[in-house]
């Protein structure tokens, strides 16, 4: 069956869909990271995050100096400066991060001194996206906006993996996409596991109570947290807007959805599970044949509603056997 | 004005108000066992989808208004399939607790919506057009949507105050007490889905006709909130609160536009109470969670933080696994 499989795409275009299926996976991975990581320490899903993804996505263009269309209160505005797409995009994401300890404030803080039921808390993130989606819709309309062709510089659109003869064109745009994923998972692993503030974020995920015992300010660590998640969703929304285009304010909420796809099959909580998830899906969907594209956007919920029902603990997480 | 006027001017909104509430109680049904479940747009456009494919391929073509009867049919349809769906679905997916079962629904949407968009019966992106009327203005659903709102009601003031409704609630308030003391709290948890299903079911069918389309638009995750909300601003104790919270917040996106055409208004607040209804919206669900008191909620508040709960959890986790070893 492998060997059939391989034969009817062709070599070159297995190696095309695995690398597609990297580059977009690993902005899933990026963007569930930022998931996760509220999960583990807080144990509540952020139904706001894919709303802060879309948010981080209209900074970065705003700041690339992307000008707005007819509609909406900002119509026709942009702002007088064009910042390379790198730097738009370090801080568009800091300011997606600064959204998302806004959230915080105002959606989550007041029901966790409550003690309130985190499914209520999952009802007030909801409530905090639908502001979002609808301040930007409010602000510049629901046009699409694709970001300027020229962002990577002089880099060409694509770059040839293959010979002369046999091309193999990736796109420089999904090349970029898999790098500054790649870089972004290595310095939060290595500074979730190796720095004394990781390890710190680690004990509080564990236990939050006797974390604060031994002297670690919890709530610093939550405000923390939540904007290294936004952040990263910011990041995951511009380079997503950047490949494609920025599809409007509601963009980010399909997407968010895909993520808890991601979060559930890697494992609530588990930070290598959310890689892991994101790459999974990433090319599940690269290996869909042309002819069922349209049912592409289903794969990450049936992998999600197959894993809940077999492993609800995900790939790499470990079970909680409840007690009285 | 008079009546007549009245009822022909506002009809769309009387009914979708009706509407409104009928959906507010498909949430509210699981809810009452303590399940978040975000399944009912699902099965609103399931119920939808059937109403609107027998009403236009199916059904022979009739002169003048689309024969009520054949409408009745559609929901009677309608509910058996919504029922045999959630069973199907509950099973598995009831085992499933809090977070973990509002994910899986929100999957089991997604998964119908992407199924709608691209299969051929359902028409695709497009939809399906010119869905029949029953009645000669859109008034005229209330022949429908009162009876089916009154009867829904009393079922449930009757369900509240009999055996089920108590044993709903005691799985609502502690699910494993509930357990201990006899109670099959499955049994039940896959009743009160199953109720909420076919509810939503049943008022798809309504819907095809009454907004005369349907689309892979209808019933989505948008929706899931919309019907939250509903829930959650009219408050979850009792069945009063999903119906009131259902007419108030469909009305208010109109009753906002009207205001903005008050005169004297200043002319930004107007723009925005005509635009910015969403986002009003939004903020009326963070500010019903956040201010609620804590006993009107749609579950069981903890008394002591959570926080500190699921550390104790964690802890006993570990000390089992340890004591295992």
């Amino acid at each position: 069956m492998q060997a059939s499989f391989l034969f009817n795409h062709g070599h070159h275009s297995i190696f095309t869909a695995i690398l597609n299926g990297l580059s977009i996976g690993s902005v899933y991975a990026i963007f569930a990271l930022g998931y996760t990581l509220v999960f583990s320490i807080l144990g509540i899903i952020n139904f706001a995050h894919g709303a802060i993804f879309t948010l981080g996505a209209y900074f970065s263009y705003t700041l690339t100096g992307g000008a707005f269309g007819f509609n909406g209160l900002l119509a026709n505005a942009s702002l007088p400066i064009h910042l390379p797409f790198l730097f738009a995009l370090v801080l568009g994401s800091i300011l997606a991060g600064i959204a998302s300890v806004i959230v915080e404030r105002l959606a989550f803080r007041p029901l966790r001194k409550r003690g309130a039921d985190p499914l209520l808390t999952l009802v007030s993130s909801l409530g905090a996206a639908v502001v979002i989606v609808n301040v930007i819709q409010y602000l510049v309309g629901s046009e699409i906006y694709t970001f300027p062709s020229d962002i990577y510089g002089r880099l060409p659109a694509s770059i040839n993996f293959g010979t002369v003869e046999r091309p193999i064109a990736i796109r420089t745009v999904q090349i970029v996409i898999f790098s500054v994923s790649a870089l972004i998972v290595s310095i939060l692993t290595y500074f979730i596991n190796f720095t004394r503030f990781g390890k710190a974020l680690q004990a509080v995920s564990e236990d939050a109570i006797t974390a604060s015992l031994l002297g670690i300010n919890t709530e610093k660590f939550i405000t923390f947290t939540f904007f290294l998640s936004g952040f990263l969703a910011g990041l995951a929304g511009t380079l997503v807007g950047s490949s494609v285009s920025i599809a409007g304010p509601y963009f980010g909420i399909a997407f968010g959805l895909k993520g808890l796809g991601v979060i559930v099959l890697g494992g609530l909580g588990n930070i290598p599970g959310a890689v892991l998830g994101g790459l999974v899906i990433g090319l599940a969907e690269a290996f869909v044949p042309a002819d069922y594209s349209g049912y592409k956007e289903a794969i990450a919920f049936a992998l999600l509603f197959m894993m809940l029902l077999v492993r609800p603990q995900g790939l790499l997480g470990r079970s909680v056997i409840q007690k009285v | 004005m008079t009546m007549t006027a009245f009822l022909e001017t506002y009809g769309f909104l009387i009914v979708s108000m009706l509407l409104g509430a009928l959906l507010g109680l498909s949430v509210y049904l699981p809810l009452m066992a303590g399940q978040l479940s975000l399944a009912s747009p699902g099965f609103y456009a399931l119920g939808g989808y059937i109403a609107a494919i027998l009403s236009t391929q199916v059904f022979p073509v009739t002169e003048g208004s689309f024969p009520l009867l054949e409408l009745l049919l559609e929901m009677l349809l309608a509910a058996i399939a919504a029922a045999v769906l959630a069973i199907a679905l509950g099973i598995p997916v009831l085992r499933l607790r809090g977070i973990y079962l509002a994910i899986a629904t929100i999957a089991f949407v997604e998964i119908l919506r992407v199924l709608a968009l691209n299969l051929e019966i359902t028409g695709g992106a497009v939809g399906i057009f010119g869905i029949p009327q029953p009645f000669q203005s859109q008034i005229g659903y209330l022949w429908i949507v009162v009876p089916l709102l009154g009867l829904s009601m009393v079922f449930l003031y009757r369900l509240e105050s009999m055996h089920v409704g108590r044993v709903l609630r005691a799985i609502r308030e502690d699910e494993l007490a509930a357990d201990t003391m006899g109670i099959n709290p499955t049994h039940y948890k896959l009743l009160s889905f199953v109720l909420g299903a076919v509810l939503a079911g049943v008022v798809g069918a309504i819907s095809a006709h009454f907004l005369n389309t349907w689309n892979a638009r209808q019933g989505t995750f948008d929706a899931s909130i919309v019907y939250l909300a509903f829930v959650l601003s009219g408050g979850s104790r009792t069945f009063v609160g999903p119906v009131v919270g259902g007419i108030v917040l469909t009305a208010l996106p109109e009753i906002l536009r009207g205001m903005a055409g008050i005169s004297g208004l200043p002319i930004w607040l107007a723009q925005f109470l005509q635009d910015g209804r969403l986002i009003i919206f939004g903020l009326l669900i963070v500010m019903s969670t956040v201010f609620l008191p804590p006993r009107g909620n749609y579950t069981r508040t903890v008394t002591t933080m959570a926080m500190a709960k699921a550390a104790a959890r964690q802890r006993e986790t570990r000390e089992t696994r340890e004591g295992s070893d």
